[in-house]
């Protein structure tokens, strides 16, 4: 493969980026793409860069947690509506 | 014992009941999902507040309409989500649909970029959680949406579709190019807290993840 090939193939591997990290792409196009990264670690670089980019994004959110002052609240307006909790 | 049912009564007392049982047990527990996705939104935990409880005013009010045993959350989200461009009058903008495939390539150079300015290893080294939080409030809203429902609430291109009213397309477009934005936005912001190679000597220690 000329370096030329090389570099057309990795723009259509890059090209297909977060849809292939997202698992939306056609099983054909997602097997090109697994195989192509078993062998190339320039894209695999870019790849592992978007997954971690990714990761950091999830983490950086803040996780669910219980408010009980923020449910008294809600209950309390709630109740006002005519709801009832039947606990 | 038997009840009597009076038809003069909107809501007979045993459906009323059985609506707010439901509602309770569906419903109210997603409240810290809701509140998690509200913070998304307005990065103010008394708004936030404010927008669960309004949330929660709307989601028992229009409670006939959720199709039970659908996803009760995606449906909440959905109503936060109105609820919040309500309060604040959001006007909906137009944004150009921009090429997918595009967006991936220009991530791919940013990545290069990323690693020429010596931050290649800036997630796994640097504790970049106010700068991602403050990145993602900072984008237009219409692909903060997307990029908080995708990659933080994690729901598919498809159910984001549905929520926004927007085409499968769009959703893709303005998850690609929020997600760009987003790295420019956090490299800039390492570049600028000295983690550059050209200051390498001068790192803001306390970014440093502790290991």
């Amino acid at each position: 493969m000329t370096v030329q090939t090389r570099r057309s193939e990795c723009e259509e591997i890059v090209r297909r980026l977060w849809p292939y990290i997202d698992g939306k792409l056609p099983d054909s196009d997602r097997e090109r793409v697994t195989r192509h990264l078993e062998e190339c670690v320039a894209c695999l670089s870019h790849f592992d860069f978007a997954r971690a980019f990714l990761e950091a994004v999830h983490e950086a959110c803040p996780a669910e947690k219980d408010d009980e002052a923020l449910r008294a609240r809600v209950l309390a307006a709630l109740a006002d509506e005519g709801f009832s909790a039947a606990e | 014992m038997a009840q009597t049912t009076d038809p003069s009564i909107p809501f007979a007392p045993s459906a009323a009941n059985d609506r707010d049982r439901d509602f309770a047990a569906t419903a109210l527990p997603l409240l810290p999902n809701v509140k998690r996705f509200a913070l998304s939104l307005t990065r103010n935990e008394a708004d936030a507040d404010d927008i669960v409880q309004e949330t929660y005013l709307r989601a028992y009010r229009y409670w006939g309409t959720f199709a039970a045993g659908t996803d009760c959350r995606r449906w909440l989200v959905t109503v936060c989500r109105n609820t919040f461009n309500d309060l604040v009058q959001r006007q909906a903008k137009s944004v150009a649909v921009e090429d997918d495939e595009l967006e991936s390539l220009a991530t791919a150079r940013a990545h290069n970029a990323v690693v020429a300015a010596g931050l290649g290893d800036m997630y796994s080294r640097l504790d970049l959680g106010p700068a991602i939080q403050k990145a993602i409030a900072q984008l237009d809203p219409n692909f903060r949406d997307v990029v908080v429902l995708s990659d933080v609430e994690g729901f598919s291109y498809e159910q984001i579709a549905e929520m926004l009213d927007v085409p499968l397309g769009t959703v893709r477009s303005r998850l690609f190019r929020a997600r760009r934005q987003l790295q420019e936005s956090l490299m800039v912001y390492a570049l600028d807290a000295g983690f550059g190679r050209p200051q390498s000597g001068q790192r803001a220690s306390s970014m440093e993840k502790k290991t």
